[in-house]
């Protein structure tokens, strides 16, 4: 069995369990963790497959913007501000031992996958990504920036609230711009019919 | 190495980049503008969607031919798909502008919300590769999702949102793990590549016929076929009425091109494989269908298991294999889009005035409205497939393409389960003509709700009557494949 | 290490992400992030498949996929924000109603 062959169950291993953990976790917060363990043994798996690109880019958007946004959502949602910290501390052993496990990829990843990278291609991955990508894939290239578009004006229409905007300051030229007619309203009241 | 270019023929996409222009033209002016000129904005869309039109009827005449490295497929089948997807949103977008605004849901977005999934359908409809099946379902889909969301401060049209986004994201992900398995078996996503590599190759590989199934599954989960249609109702009942109207149709029309497209570009050599799974599909959503709607008192709910119902007829138009079933699919789907936004059209015509979704509080609409009552019971007995309207023959060509293709059994168990079904049009028919009234029925038809109204009606009755040139048409479009 | 490994990998992650929709149903954020983890079990199929075939298609697709997983994440905690919202109101409304 080869040094390759140990580090990728290694990591195959970690994944496994890790996607175990985000589905039975009781704990959102600890779902989230889990999920950005699975990504990021993902992204070493990746560096093993010679696509580096893809394994930061991983590492970039997942762990960088979607697990964030996750983990915001989930402490908005669930749980007042007032106990956050309290949380926090709960969170800490689970947190401290993700970040563990992540480090000892990160150090296992870079100190041997190096060399089997440079064996194979002679094309760097990203600059045979990039050539394909803005020439044989610009059309669906375009789309997806519309999708991401869409994803935009979705969350925007569904999450913003904008605040009524209240008057606190006093304007007095509009208080002097103001006329009778706009001020005073005279009506005919019948007797007995009231406002 | 120098990068090479692939061959773009932009021209091609001109109604797509027009629409792109339009929606993000759109999205400018509502960021920029106040709330007057909203109806503004809605006008705007509608006549983007009408220039798309023109701009697509005045492209040169199709002759099969791929641009964008194969991705982008133009050839007739295409470019009726697209017809056909412009008119499922621009008429759904016409008559809703007053509920829209009564409900206080026309913000510019709405619109740019339906162009971009219109933008979505119209790649899918010409896509080249499962790549671009994927992304333009997804621009399709993940906007309809905000939309079936967007009265947000109601938990009924949040609710199915999330129901709406889960199961359908679950959908794509069945599809892509189907795409991943077709593109280690053949090494490509192009759809004419991958029917190549299956022809040349001497056995079909177990991975491959997984994926085509699982591709298969996930189409099936956005047309609703049973057993995957289980979101269908609820999200028919709590998405606002003129999203459900659009969503009944528009991407019906899109995930059928895209089973065209899979099935006899990418799959052909597979049919043995596919064709009894499909019939099988078929035979279950033609039971859902029919018994679903038995039980419904929700209008939006019983249009939902009549769409499922539509949906079983049309998947055995697939499944004959043969031109005359494809035909009998494109002229199916075209006939289903003026009945289903006719009876939604009237549904939003009488919703208006307090009248809720229910179905009893039809009762005795005949007595005060004849004429709204006539077109009901119009758009209802040509759902069922009563002669001479568009939906009796669009059931004929279906069945006659089944009996041709020798599936006689299948032919017999949709004419059973057409006849339960005809029971609950004919209750709906029955309650508005024989109950008593109980409500007022004094709303007006305004003109927009009226040109939608007579435009389907008309549609409904002279293709009963005269199917001739919609059925040339639908051969046509279907002749480039195979 | 062989294809056969990643896509039992693959094919592992993605049975934990249906099961994950299915056994929490009740907790919709999970169910949120057992589709992530779906996306991710096709990431593995793709790149694995480019490796294997010496094919940079597979990795494009990957790319696409992140991309649309991103956009699809983001909307999808937008709809959830929004129906929790609601729900909350709702919730306050029976308290009042109880005391009352």
């Amino acid at each position: 069995m080869m040094v390759v062959d140990v580090i990728f169950y290694a990591f195959a291993a970690v994944t496994t369990l890790a996607a175990i953990g985000v589905v039975s976790s009781r704990n959102q917060v600890h779902s989230v963790l889990f999920l950005i363990l699975t990504f990021f043994s993902t992204a070493a798996l990746f560096v093993l497959l010679e696509a580096e690109f893809l394994a930061a880019l991983l590492v970039m958007v997942y762990m960088g913007a979607v697990a964030v946004l996750f983990l915001f959502v989930v402490m908005m949602l669930d749980m007042d501000v007032s106990d956050l910290k309290a949380q926090a501390i709960n969170h800490l052993p689970l947190g401290l031992a993700v970040g563990a496990v992540i480090l000892l990829e990160l150090v296992v990843v870079l100190s041997h996958s190096h060399a089997h990278v440079a064996a194979a291609s002679t094309v760097p991955n990203t600059l045979a990504i990039g050539r394909t990508l803005y020439t044989q894939y610009l059309y669906p290239f375009e789309l997806a920036s519309l999708i991401l578009l869409v994803a935009l004006i979705g969350a925007v229409v569904l999450t913003l609230r904008e605040r009524k905007k209240v008057m606190r300051r006093q304007v007095i030229s509009q208080q002097i711009a103001r006329t009778r007619s706009e001020a005073v309203e005279l009506v005919q009241r019948k007797p007995g019919e009231g406002a | 190495m120098a990068v090479q270019l692939p061959e773009m023929n932009l021209v091609l996409l001109s109604p797509e980049i027009l629409l792109s222009l339009v929606a993000m033209g759109l999205l400018l002016m509502s960021a920029w503008s106040g709330k007057e000129s909203r109806g503004l904005i809605g006008t705007m869309a509608l006549s983007g969607i009408v220039l798309a039109a023109v701009v697509l009827a005045g492209l040169s005449s199709a002759t099969p031919s791929a641009t964008m490295g194969g991705h982008f497929i133009d050839d007739r089948l295409a470019r009726a798909m697209k017809w056909l997807l412009l008119i499922a949103t621009a008429l759904p977008l016409l008559m809703s502008r007053e509920y829209l605004n009564q409900h206080g849901l026309d913000s510019g977005e709405y619109y740019v919300l339906t162009i971009t999934s219109l933008i979505g359908a119209m790649a899918m409809v010409s896509a080249g590769s499962f790549l671009l099946l994927y992304l333009g379902l997804e621009l399709m889909s993940l906007s309809i999702y905000v939309l079936a969301a967007y009265q947000r401060d109601q938990l009924q049209s949040t609710e199915a949102g999330l129901k709406y986004f889960i199961l359908g994201s679950l959908a794509s992900g069945i599809l892509l793990y189907g795409t991943s398995l077709v593109y280690g078996a053949t090494g490509t996503t192009l759809f004419t590549a991958v029917a190549n590599a299956i022809k040349t190759a001497e056995h079909v590989s177990p991975v491959l016929v997984l994926g085509a199934v699982l591709v298969i599954i996930g189409i099936s989960f956005k047309v609703a076929a049973a057993p995957f249609h289980m979101w269908a109702p609820d999200v028919y009942e709590g998405a606002p009425t003129s999203v459900t109207a659009f969503i009944a149709v528009m991407p019906k029309v899109a995930a059928f091109t895209a089973f065209f497209r899979v099935l006899l570009e990418a799959f052909s050599a597979l049919h043995v494989h596919w064709a009894p799974m499909l019939q099988l599909l078929a035979v279950l959503t033609l039971a859902v269908g029919s018994l679903g709607a038995i039980a419904q008192s929700n209008i939006k709910r019983l249009l939902a298991y009549s769409s499922i119902g539509h949906v079983g007829f049309l998947l055995i138009g697939l499944t004959t294999g043969s031109q005359l079933g494809h035909q009998s699919v494109v002229f199916y789907l075209a006939n289903y889009i003026f009945m289903s936004v006719g009876a939604f059209c009237l549904v939003l015509v009488l919703n208006r005035q307090g009248i809720g979704d229910q179905i009893s509080d039809y009762a005795g609409l005949a007595k005060k409205r004849p004429l709204l009552a006539f077109l009901m019971s119009m758009f209802m007995f040509s759902m069922a497939g009563i002669p001479p309207l568009a939906g009796f023959i669009a059931k004929l060509y279906v069945l006659m393409a089944a009996v041709k293709a020798g599936l006689l059994t299948l032919a017999v168990i949709s004419v059973i389960f057409a006849a339960i079904g005809a029971f609950y049009y004919l209750r709906i028919v029955k309650i508005i003509y024989f109950d008593v009234a109980e409500q007022p029925f004094d709303m007006e038809v305004s003109l927009s709700h009226q040109i939608v109204l007579a435009i389907s009606a008309l549609i409904v009755l002279v293709v009963g009557i005269f199917p001739g040139k919609l059925l040339d048409w639908s051969l046509a479009s279907v002749q480039s494949l195979l | 290490m062989s294809l056969h490994h990643f896509l039992i990998l693959g094919a592992i992650l993605f049975t934990t992400g249906v099961f994950g929709i299915f056994l929490n149903r009740r907790n919709v954020i999970i169910i949120l992030m057992s589709i992530e983890l779906i996306l991710l079990s096709v990431n593995i199929n793709f790149v694995a498949f480019s490796h294997y075939n010496n094919d940079v298609t597979g990795q494009i697709f990957t790319f696409f996929v992140l991309a649309v997983a991103a956009a699809e994440a983001a909307i999808g905690l937008a709809i959830l924000v929004a129906f929790f919202r609601n729900r909350a109101t709702i919730d306050v409304e029976r308290i009042d109603t109880l005391k009352g």
